[in-house]
């Protein structure tokens, strides 16, 4: 009975590991909110993650921050508005923070900045999409993605190009998935003739036959997936069961098929899929952007994606502003951030102006949709077949 | 966009997922039959059979033995059942039984952390699929994939072979036993506690089973237990805890609200239309449709 007590008590203190010691007082703490499990996308928090650990690496092999090193504190968010605001408070409260970059999943950013802003230490949304994370304006509020209508605008563009007059969109009832489909809805009006078909999901569900069959029935011309991590898996492979895929073309909300695993997962149903990307191997990169990718080829044998390129950017903007404040004050670097023009790892000046709507504190790269046209292609030699840039 | 061939596939559906969840609520409500405790960390032994079924086809196996990576994936599930028994569970059952479900809470609510956090950290928070060879099959107008049929007819199997275990052999009649007095096989010379580890393998198994049977369909990673439980409990209630048919029929039920909810009122709330079952059931049978009233000895 008393061994197997300390067996309980050696599997309880397994479960609750994880905890990380807090910054020296010599450090510049850095706070990073990503979902590293489910029902987050893990695959897409990891690669950030990866991309701003890299970019500490590189920021201290240069001596540094304003004389001190860098310190990445990392809180999963599991996807969770409530997990990503309990992860918000414990780094900036607990690690002494100076921003807190990452954000993948929308309702976490949406959450986490109603927080943030009474707390005072900046965000950065790296590949969070919904428009309301900066809409509101608040001053900690930035982000480096693209935004629900640019995103929207590049689908309708492709719709329009295709001549497509009945689209489907099955959509995970989120921050995320409710802006694209309402921004979908809205901007559809503006072209007449083309129908386009709302169905959404709770992202708890496994079984999304029922909405499926719904989108069979209406007979689109294309179906967009607005699922995000498993969700995504589970549409496409109950979308192939059913008939409507490869008969009726998809297209994915974001660049989820450029991860090595999209094949492992979908070895059978992978080709002709269209996916939304921010990046292309054709895509010129910045010098510190070419820095960061052969870094990142070094330690894990692949080319840099996307999310971990932003996750990257983020750690290399924050900690040029850094440097320009001369302070890690926030409220100084919120000024600094606004009135700056910093480098990432696109070929092009950043700023975050206080722009109007949804564009404030905003720097949008190009949307891309990409289009696999063999099995188990790279990603890299997917054809581009819609290149978007904000007007 | 109401016709009768969705209506069909709506059912077809809603019946094979129903009898899906089916399985992994009869493990719950097996459990607490014999044992009188519910094992909350039943979500993490279907995550574990699907590991191991993923391991097996992937590493081992490949996708034409599939069927048997399910019987080991199970088997395996059953064996880490009786070591969980015996080395969390069997302790508590010294105690005096009105502590006994206190403990098991807690030490079933413990394992699930460990079990998951070991999945994440082991194996990492991505999704993985065993992958199947088998082809779409049409079932009435429904294509449905060839995974998912095999696992229905597997999950069939194993409840009739379940049904059959506890209705005809000796080592049911003792299960039954227990089920209706722990206290009364003792004095038949049953040893309860050697029935209690058996049950609890045979429970943990039949999620490890669904697990392994569903892998394909719903993908491999560290908490694809979660809702499948949260469903298995959902039909313990409406089928009543303890009760074998009512986790057949209570499953199905749930299946094809969820399915006709979501295709024809509303699919952003599909798992709504489950736990409104659930109420409708608490306010008309508050002990289930097959459910009856507790007993303690």
């Amino acid at each position: 009975m008393r061994g197997q007590g300390y067996f309980l008590a050696a599997a309880l203190a397994l479960a609750s590991s994880g905890v990380v010691p807090g910054a020296a007082a010599q450090d510049i703490g850095i706070g990073l909110i990503v979902p590293l499990s489910a029902p987050g996308d893990a695959t897409g928090g990891q690669l950030i993650r990866r991309g701003a650990e890299i970019g500490v690496d590189m920021m201290n092999a240069q001596g540094g921050v304003l004389g001190k090193k860098l310190k990445l504190f990392v809180q999963d968010s599991q996807g969770k508005p409530e997990a990503g605001v309990a992860g918000y408070r414990r780094l900036v409260s607990e690690d002494k923070v100076v921003a807190v970059p990452g954000f993948f999943h929308s309702s976490v950013a949406i959450a986490v900045n109603e927080v943030a802003k009474e707390m005072g230490v900046p965000t950065m949304s790296v590949q969070a999409s919904a428009s309301d994370i900066t809409a509101k304006h608040y001053d900690i509020a930035f982000r480096t993605h693209a935004v629900d209508p640019v995103r929207v605008s590049t689908w309708m563009e492709f719709i329009k190009q295709k001549g497509f007059k009945r689209v489907s969109l099955i959509a995970e009832t989120t921050d995320y998935g409710i802006g694209l489909a309402d921004e979908t809805l809205a901007q559809a009006k503006s072209m007449p003739g083309v129908e386009i078909q709302k169905v959404m999901f709770d992202r708890t569900s496994t079984d999304l036959t029922p909405q499926l069959l719904q989108i069979k029935a209406f007979k689109p011309d294309m179906v967009i997936n607005i699922g995000v991590g498993q969700p995504l898996d589970l549409i496409m492979d109950q979308a192939t069961t059913i008939g409507l895929l490869p008969n009726t073309p998809m297209l994915i909300s974001y660049d989820a098929p450029t991860r090595p695993q999209f094949w492992q997962l979908h070895e059978k149903n992978g080709n002709g899929i269209y996916f939304i990307a921010y990046y292309s191997p054709k895509s010129k990169l910045s010098d510190i952007g070419a820095e960061f990718a052969k870094a990142y080829k070094e330690k894990y044998k692949e080319d840099p994606v996307y999310g971990a390129l932003n996750g990257f950017g983020a750690v290399a903007i924050l900690s040029q502003a850094i440097k320009a404040a001369n302070s890690t004050d926030p409220k100084t670097l919120i000024k600094t951030l606004e009135a700056g023009t910093y480098k990432s790892w696109p070929d092009a000046p950043v700023t975050f102006p206080k722009a109007d709507g949804v564009y404030w504190h905003n720097w949008v790269p190009p949307v891309l949709i990409l289009h696999f046209t063999q099995a188990k292609q790279d990603w890299k030699d997917a054809e581009i077949v819609v290149s978007y840039s904000k007007k | 966009m109401f016709s009768t061939e969705l209506v069909v596939q709506t059912f077809i559906s809603g019946v094979m997922i129903g009898v899906l969840y089916a399985l992994m609520a009869l493990g719950i409500t097996f459990i607490y039959s014999i044992m009188r405790m519910i094992n909350w960390a039943m979500g993490e032994f279907y995550m574990i059979g699907s590991y191991l079924q993923y391991m097996l086809v992937a590493w081992l196996l490949g996708p034409d033995l599939w069927w048997l990576a399910i019987l080991v994936s199970t088997a395996g599930v059953f064996v880490l059942g009786l070591f969980a028994e015996w080395s969390l569970l069997k302790p508590i059952f010294s105690k005096p039984p009105e502590v006994r479900s206190d403990y098991a809470t807690v030490i079933t609510l413990a394992l699930l952390l460990m079990l998951r956090s070991l999945a994440t950290g082991i194996a990492g928070p991505n999704q993985f699929t065993p992958g199947s060879n088998l082809p779409i099959v049409m079932v009435g107008p429904m294509p449905m994939a060839g995974a998912r049929v095999a696992a229905f007819v597997f999950a069939l199997v194993a409840l009739g072979v379940f049904w059959a275990v506890l209705r005809y052999t000796w080592y049911g009649l003792a299960l039954r036993a227990t089920s209706q007095s722990r206290v009364g096989v003792q004095t038949a010379g049953i040893d309860v506690q050697r029935v209690d580890r058996m049950a609890f393998g045979i429970g943990v198994a039949l999620a490890g089973l669904a697990g392994a049977l569903l892998a394909p369909v719903f993908l491999v990673f560290p908490t694809n237990g979660l809702v499948t439980t949260v469903k298995g409990f959902e039909i313990v209630v409406i089928g009543g805890l303890g009760s074998i048919p009512g986790a057949l029929i209570a499953g199905v039920a749930l299946g094809l609200v969820e399915s006709f909810g979501a295709a024809f009122v509303d699919s952003a709330y599909q798992n709504i239309y489950g736990f409104a079952l659930v109420l409708l059931i608490l306010v008309l049978r508050p002990n289930g449709l097959f459910g009856e009233r507790g007993r303690e000895a």
